[in-house]
C-alpha cells in the first residue's frame, strides 16, 4: 500500500472536506478523545489529525496533562483531546485517572483508541477497558507497516466485527489511513455507524454473585446507566471517584451515548 | 433516594470484605484471557518468512557485556564532538553579526539620538551585549545537540542507556531513568530537571532533580574548552595539546557523572532515605527516526524554550555587569573594590576575585562567565589595549591574546584547573533554579539543589589548591 | 456529638508527649479488647515503656476524660474511648499500607513511621490517603483497617459458598444459629482452624476436601461456614521457579505474582500483561544481570532483580 494510491482512492482525501484547525477550537460540534498505550504513535495520529507538531517522548508520564487540538470535516468541527498514554484505566496513577475520568465523565462523542498492530493482544487490554466505559469508539490499528515488516497480518474486518466498532489500519507517520480514520470518526459521531461494542463475557473468579447483585441494584436506581457491570466492579475495587459519583448520583446523569444525538 | 444509593454503597462494602483484595488481579486476568482469544483469531504470524530480527540484534549489541558501555561512550562522544565542532562556525558568525556589526550601529544610533552615556551604557553595553553573547554562544550548540539527542531518543536508544546504567543507579539508591535525565542535562540542566518527570517515585525523582546540575551543561562547555586549551593544552608538548585538552574536558564531564552518583548515594543514606524501588521500563521497538520532523520539533520544543528563558534572565545580568564596572566610590569601581577585597579569600580555594564576581553576576546564564571574566580581568588589572571599555563584555579573537591577558591577570595552571572544577561544581543557573522550584514546589529542595554543589565546589577547590601548593 | 467533643478535648492536651501517651494507651487497650485479652496496668506499662507513676498519670487522665473505666484492676474502654482508639488504629494502618505501596521505605520501618505519623494526621489527610489507596481493607500485615465510621470486621473471611473451585482455605468461624444447621455441620467433624480445599462449587452443591475426607453441602448450609482463603504455598510447596532464574532465550509460563509485590508495582506488572498463564521469555541481561529484559506479549519489559524475584514461573521447553 503506497501513500499515493491510497489517497487517490480515498473519498476523504479532499482538501474541501478536511481542514486541519491546529489549536483553533472554537465552536466545535463533537469532542473526540484519543486514547492508547505508550509507544503506539498516538501523538503522531494526533499531529496528523490536527496539523500540530507535538513532540512527546518514549515513556509514560512525559506528557503530563492533556493536549488539545481540532480539525474540521464535512462542515463539522471536531475537538480532539489527546489523553496521556496508559496501559490500563484501572490503576491509580495520575495519568490513568485523567484518561479514565475524561472518557467516563467527559462523555466524548467518539473515543479513538490507537493500538500498535504488531502488539495487538497487549493493546487490547486498554481497548476492552475503554469499550466497557464508552459505547462509541473507533480503533486505529497503527504502525501497520511495522507489523508487515515483522510478517504479522491482522484481519481488520474480523476484528471490527468482534469488537463492534470501526477498525482502521493506518501508518500515521506517512498519513496512511488518516483520512479513513477521520471518516470513521465522523460516521460514529453523526450516528451513521451504530457501535455495538464488545462487552466482557467471562465471569471473574469468586465475584459473579456480588457483581450481579450490585448491577441489579444500580440498574434500578439509575435506569439510564449503560455500563452497570463496569461501575459495579469499580465499586468492588473501592474506587473513590466512582463511589462519590454514585453517592451524588452524578453517575446517573451521564447520558448514554445512543440517546444523546437522537 | 439517598438511602437507596447509600444502601448500594454499603452493600458494595460488605461484598468487598467478603471478596478480599485480589479482585484487581482477577479482573486483569480475565481481560487478558479475552484479549488473547480475540487476538488468536484475527492475528496471523508468518514465522516462515521471518528472516532476521534486527531489533534483537541491535539490542544484544547495545546492551551487551562488552559492547554496551563502549557504544554508549562512543555515541556520547560523537554527539559532543559534533556539537562542539559544529557550533564553532555559526557561533562566530552570530557573534560577528550581533556583537561586531549590530552593537556599533546601536551605539552610534544612541549617540545620534542624544542618549545620555549611562543610558546607552545600561541598555546597549549592558542588556544588549549580554543577550547577544547568550544567543551566539548558546543557540548554535543547542540547535545541534537537541536534535541529535532527539534522534537517539526517537530511534529508541535512550531507554537502552537507562537499561545499561540502571545497575549503577540502583546501587546508589536511585532510578535507572536518572541516566536519561542526566544525559538531558548535558544539553541543559533546566531541560534535564523537567525530564525528571518520567520518574514515578517522588524520592528518586527528587534525587534526579538535585543531582542534575552535575551534568555539565552546554553553557559550561565553552568555559571548559577554552580554559583546558589555554592552561592544560599549554602545559604539555604542542603535539599532545589537542588530545590532552579534549581528554581534560571529557574527564571533567565524567567526574560530573561520578559526583552525581556519589551525591545520589549520600542523599539516599540521609535526607532522602530509602531503598532503590522498582524499575519497570518498556524498551520500545527501534523505529527509523524522521529527520525533518525531529529537527523542527526539537528546535521549537526544546531549543527555543530553553533559549527564551536564558534570554529573559540574561538581560538583567548584563545590566548588573555594566553597573558594577561603572559605579564608582572614591574613584574605584564597585567591581575593582570587590575583586580587591575578595582576592585573598579566593586565593585560598585557588581562584581569584574576578572569577567569584563573574560567577555571582553570571548566575542567570553560565554562557556569560567567560566574557565577564575577560572584561573584569582587563578592568581590574588595568591592562591597556584590551576590550572596549568598562562594563563592555568581549571575547578575544586569538587564543594567545586571551592567554596573555589572563596570565597578566595573575592566572596560573592551578587557577585554570580550579576554574574548570568550579564551573562543574557551582550553583545551577537561575533558569534551572527557577525550574527546580516549579517542579518541586518546595523552597527547601530548591535551596538544597542550589547550595549543595557550590559548597562541594568550594571544598574541592580548597583541597586541590592546598595540595597543589604543597606539591608544586 | 460527644465523639467530636472527645477528639477536640484530646487535641487540646497541651504537650505532644502527653497526647502521644494517651493515644498509645488507647491503642493498646483497643488491641487487648480486639484479641479478647484482659488489660492490666502491668501490660500497659510494658507496652508503653513508661514509668509506673507516669502510667498512673496517663490512666487518671483517660479516666477523667471518661475514655476508660477501672474495675477490679482491669482497664476497660468506654464507648468514646473505643471510638477514638479506632480512629488512631485506622490512621496507623492506612499509613502502613501507604508506606508499603507507594514508597520505597523498607518493611521494618513501616510500623515505626506509622507510629509517628498516626499522632499528627488529620481526618482530611486520612480520607485522602484512603481514597488514594483505593479504600483498602487490610494493612500490609493482613490486619483489617476500620472504615471511616469506625466499623471493623473482626473476621475477614468469606462464606464457604462464595469460595472458588480449587481454592484452599481455613475455617475460621462456624455459625451456631440455627441449632439444627450447626448440629449438621459439626456432624461432619468440621472445626475452626481446619484446612479445606474446594472441589466443586455450583448452585446446587458445594463439594470440598476437609482433612482428606470429601464433604458435600447444600449452598444454604455452606453459607454458615466462614473460611479464610490461604495461599496454596501454605499447604503444598509446589515446584516453581522465579523469573530471575530464567536464562536468556528460555521460555516460561507465569504462575503468579508474589503477594510481596504490592500496590502500584503489582498493578504495573498486571498492566504489562504479566498474569498467570502468560508466556514470558528472557531476552536481555544487563552487565550484572540486574536489570533484565523480558518479552511479554510482544513487548520488551525491563525489570530489576528484586521484581523478577517476585514473579513465579514454570519453565517450558523451548519450541
Amino acid at each position: 500500500m503506497t501513500v499515493s494510491s491510497n489517497c487517490v482512492n480515498c473519498p476523504a482525501h479532499n482538501s474541501a472536506n478536511l481542514v486541519r484547525l491546529g489549536i483553533d477550537m472554537s465552536n466545535f460540534d463533537y469532542v473526540v478523545a484519543l486514547a492508547g498505550n505508550p509507544n503506539t504513535g498516538k501523538s503522531t495520529v494526533f499531529n496528523s489529525l490536527t496539523g500540530l507538531r507535538q513532540h512527546t517522548g518514549n515513556w509514560p508520564g512525559k506528557t503530563v496533562g492533556r493536549a488539545e487540538g481540532a480539525f474540521q470535516y464535512n462542515e463539522k468541527r471536531y475537538k480532539i483531546v489527546d489523553l496521556p498514554g496508559t496501559y490500563s484505566l484501572l490503576s491509580t496513577s495520575t495519568d490513568e485517572e485523567i484518561a479514565r475520568d475524561f472518557i467516563l465523565f467527559g462523555q466524548p462523542d467518539v473515543t479513538i483508541i490507537v493500538v500498535d498492530a504488531s502488539r495487538l493482544e497487549r493493546n487490547l487490554n486498554l481497548t476492552l477497558q475503554v469499550l466497557e466505559i464508552t459505547d462509541r469508539a473507533v480503533l486505529c490499528l497503527n504502525l501497520i507497516d511495522e507489523a508487515k515488516r515483522h510478517h504479522i497480518t491482522i484481519d481488520d474486518r474480523l476484528l471490527s466485527k468482534k469488537l463492534g466498532i470501526p477498525v482502521i489500519p493506518a501508518t500515521a507517520r506517512q498519513n496512511v489511513g488518516i483520512p479513513e480514520l477521520i471518516k470513521a470518526v465522523h460516521s460514529v459521531a453523526s450516528g451513521e455507524y451504530i457501535c455495538n461494542p464488545y462487552k466482557m463475557k467471562s465471569q471473574i473468579k469468586n465475584v459473579s454473585h456480588a457483581v450481579d447483585d450490585l448491577e441489579q441494584k444500580l440498574k434500578t436506581e439509575f435506569p439510564n446507566l449503560a455500563n452497570t457491570r463496569w461501575i459495579a466492579l469499580r465499586l468492588l475495587e473501592g474506587d473513590q471517584r466512582v463511589t462519590d459519583a454514585v453517592k451524588s448520583s452524578e453517575i446517573g446523569n451521564l447520558t448514554p451515548a445512543e440517546t444523546e444525538n437522537a | 433516594m439517598i438511602n437507596k444509593r447509600e444502601e448500594i454503597l454499603k452493600q458494595a462494602t460488605r461484598y468487598r470484605w467478603e471478596i478480599g483484595e485480589n479482585l484487581h488481579d482477577s479482573i486483569l486476568e480475565s481481560i487478558y484471557s479475552e484479549a488473547a482469544n480475540i487476538a488468536k483469531v484475527v492475528v496471523t504470524r508468518d514465522n516462515e518468512k521471518r528472516k532476521f530480527d534486527w531489533d534483537r540484534w541491535i539490542d544484544k549489541l547495545v546492551t551487551g557485556k562488552w559492547t554496551g558501555f563502549p557504544i554508549m561512550f562512543l555515541l556520547l562522544a560523537v554527539v559532543f564532538w559534533l556539537t562542539i565542532s559544529g557550533a564553532n562556525v555559526p557561533s562566530a558568525l552570530l557573534a560577528s553579526l550581533l556583537v561586531d556589526t549590530i552593537h556599533p550601529i546601536l551605539k552610534s544610533g544612541a549617540e545620534y539620538l542624544y542618549f545620555p552615556w549611562w543610558l546607552s551604557g545600561v541598555l546597549i553595553d549592558g542588556a544588549y551585549l549580554a543577550l547577544a553573547w547568550v544567543i551566539s554562544v548558546m543557540l548554535p550548540p543547542m540547535a545541534i545537540f537537541f536534535p541529535l539527542f532527539t534522534l537517539l531518543e526517537d530511534f529508541g536508544y535512550l531507554p537502552r542507556v537507562a537499561f545499561n546504567m540502571d545497575n549503577l543507579y540502583k546501587r546508589v539508591g536511585a532510578h535507572g531513568k536518572q541516566a536519561l535525565t542526566m544525559s538531558m542535562g548535558f544539553g541543559c540542566n533546566a531541560a534535564g530537571v523537567i525530564a525528571a518527570r518520567i520518574i514515578d517515585s517522588p524520592r528518586e525523582r527528587l534525587i534526579a532533580i538535585i543531582t542534575n546540575n552535575f551534568s555539565l551543561c552546554n553553557g559550561r562547555w565553552p568555559t571548559q574548552i577554552l580554559i583546558a586549551t589555554i592552561f592544560i593544552g599549554g602545559a604539555v608538548h604542542p603535539m599532545l595539546a589537542g588530545f590532552t585538552s579534549a581528554a581534560a574536558v571529557m574527564s571533567v564531564a565524567v567526574l560530573g557523572v561520578f559526583f552525581s552518583l556519589i551525591v545520589s548515594w549520600l542523599l539516599s543514606k540521609s535526607v532522602l532515605k530509602g531503598e532503590a524501588s522498582a524499575f519497570s521500563l518498556e524498551l520500545p521497538p527501534y523505529r527509523p527516526p524522521r529527520f525533518l520532523q525531529t529537527l523542527y520539533t526539537s528546535l521549537i520544543d526544546r531549543t527555543l524554550m530553553v533559549l527564551w528563558r536564558a534570554v529573559v534572565f540574561a538581560a538583567p545580568a548584563g545590566i548588573a555587569i555594566w553597573l558594577v564596572s561603572n559605579i564608582t566610590i572614591a574613584d574605584i569601581t564597585l567591581a575593582e573594590y570587590f575583586v580587591k577585597n575578595v582576592n585573598p579569600y579566593a586565593a585560598i580555594i585557588g581562584l581569584n576575585g574576578v572569577i567569584i564576581l563573574a560567577y555571582i553576576i553570571a548566575v542567570p546564564a553560565n554562557e556569560i562567565v567567560i566574557p565577564t571574566v575577560l572584561m573584569l580581568t582587563a578592568l581590574t588589572s588595568n591592562i591597556a589595549g584590551f576590550g572596549s571599555g568598562a562594563g563592555v563584555m568581549f571575547e578575544m579573537d586569538s587564543l594567545s591574546d586571551t592567554e596573555m591577558l589572563l596570565r597578566s591577570g595573575g592566572w596560573t595552571l592551578l587557577t585554570g584547573i580550579n576554574l574548570m572544577l568550579f564551573s562543574l561544581l557551582h550553583n545551577p543557573c537561575s533558569t534551572t533554579i527557577y525550574t527546580i522550584y516549579k517542579e518541586t514546589k518546595s523552597l527547601k529542595w530548591t535551596l538544597i539543589s542550589t547550595f549543595l554543589p557550590i559548597a562541594m565546589g568550594i571544598v574541592i577547590c580548597f583541597f586541590v589548591a592546598q595540595f597543589w601548593r604543597l606539591l608544586v | 456529638m460527644p465523639k467530636r467533643g472527645i477528639i477536640a478535648r484530646i487535641k487540646k492536651i497541651k504537650s505532644d508527649e502527653d497526647k502521644i501517651a494517651v493515644e498509645d494507651a488507647l491503642k493498646h487497650l483497643y488491641d487487648c479488647e480486639f484479641k479478647k485479652l484482659d488489660c492490666s496496668l502491668n501490660s500497659l506499662t510494658g507496652n508503653l515503656g513508661l514509668k509506673p507513676n507516669q502510667i498512673a498519670q496517663v490512666i487518671s487522665k483517660l479516666e477523667s476524660m471518661s475514655l476508660v473505666t477501672l474495675f477490679n484492676g482491669k482497664i476497660n474502654l468506654t464507648e468514646h474511648g473505643r471510638d477514638y482508639a479506632t480512629r488512631v488504629v485506622r490512621i496507623h494502618r492506612l499509613w502502613e499500607r501507604y508506606l508499603a505501596e507507594n514508597t520505597s521505605v523498607s518493611e521494618n520501618e513501616w510500623h515505626v513511621i506509622a507510629e509517628e505519623r498516626e499522632h499528627e494526621t488529620t481526618d482530611e489527610v486520612a480520607e485522602w490517603l484512603s481514597a488514594r489507596l483505593g479504600n483498602p481493607l487490610v494493612d500490609p500485615h493482613g490486619d483489617p483497617i476500620p472504615n471511616k465510621s469506625g466499623e471493623i470486621l473482626s473476621k475477614d473471611g468469606v462464606t464457604l459458598n462464595n469460595l472458588g473451585e480449587e481454592k484452599y482455605a481455613r475455617i475460621i468461624h462456624i455459625e451456631d444459629e440455627p441449632k439444627e444447621v450447626y448440629a449438621q455441620l459439626t456432624a461432619f467433624g468440621l472445626y475452626p482452624g481446619m484446612q479445606i480445599k474446594i472441589l466443586e462449587n455450583t448452585k446446587d452443591k458445594v463439594r470440598f476436601l476437609a482433612d482428606g475426607h470429601e464433604c458435600l453441602l447444600a449452598p444454604v448450609l455452606a453459607a454458615n461456614l466462614t473460611v479464610q482463603e490461604i495461599d496454596k504455598k501454605e499447604i503444598v510447596t509446589e515446584n516453581f521457579d522465579n523469573l530471575t532464574a530464567l536464562e536468556i532465550d528460555e521460555v516460561a509460563t507465569v504462575v503468579g505474582i508474589s503477594n510481596a509485590m504490592r500496590g502500584q508495582q503489582r498493578r504495573r506488572m498486571l498492566d504489562f500483561g504479566i498474569v498467570p498463564g502468560t508466556t514470558i521469555y528472557t531476552r536481555l541481561k544487563s552487565l550484572k544481570g540486574d536489570p533484565s529484559a523480558y518479552e511479554v506479549r510482544g513487548a520488551l519489559i525491563a525489570l530489576r532483580k528484586n521484581q523478577s524475584d517476585l514473579i513465579h514461573i514454570k519453565k517450558l521447553k523451548a519450541s
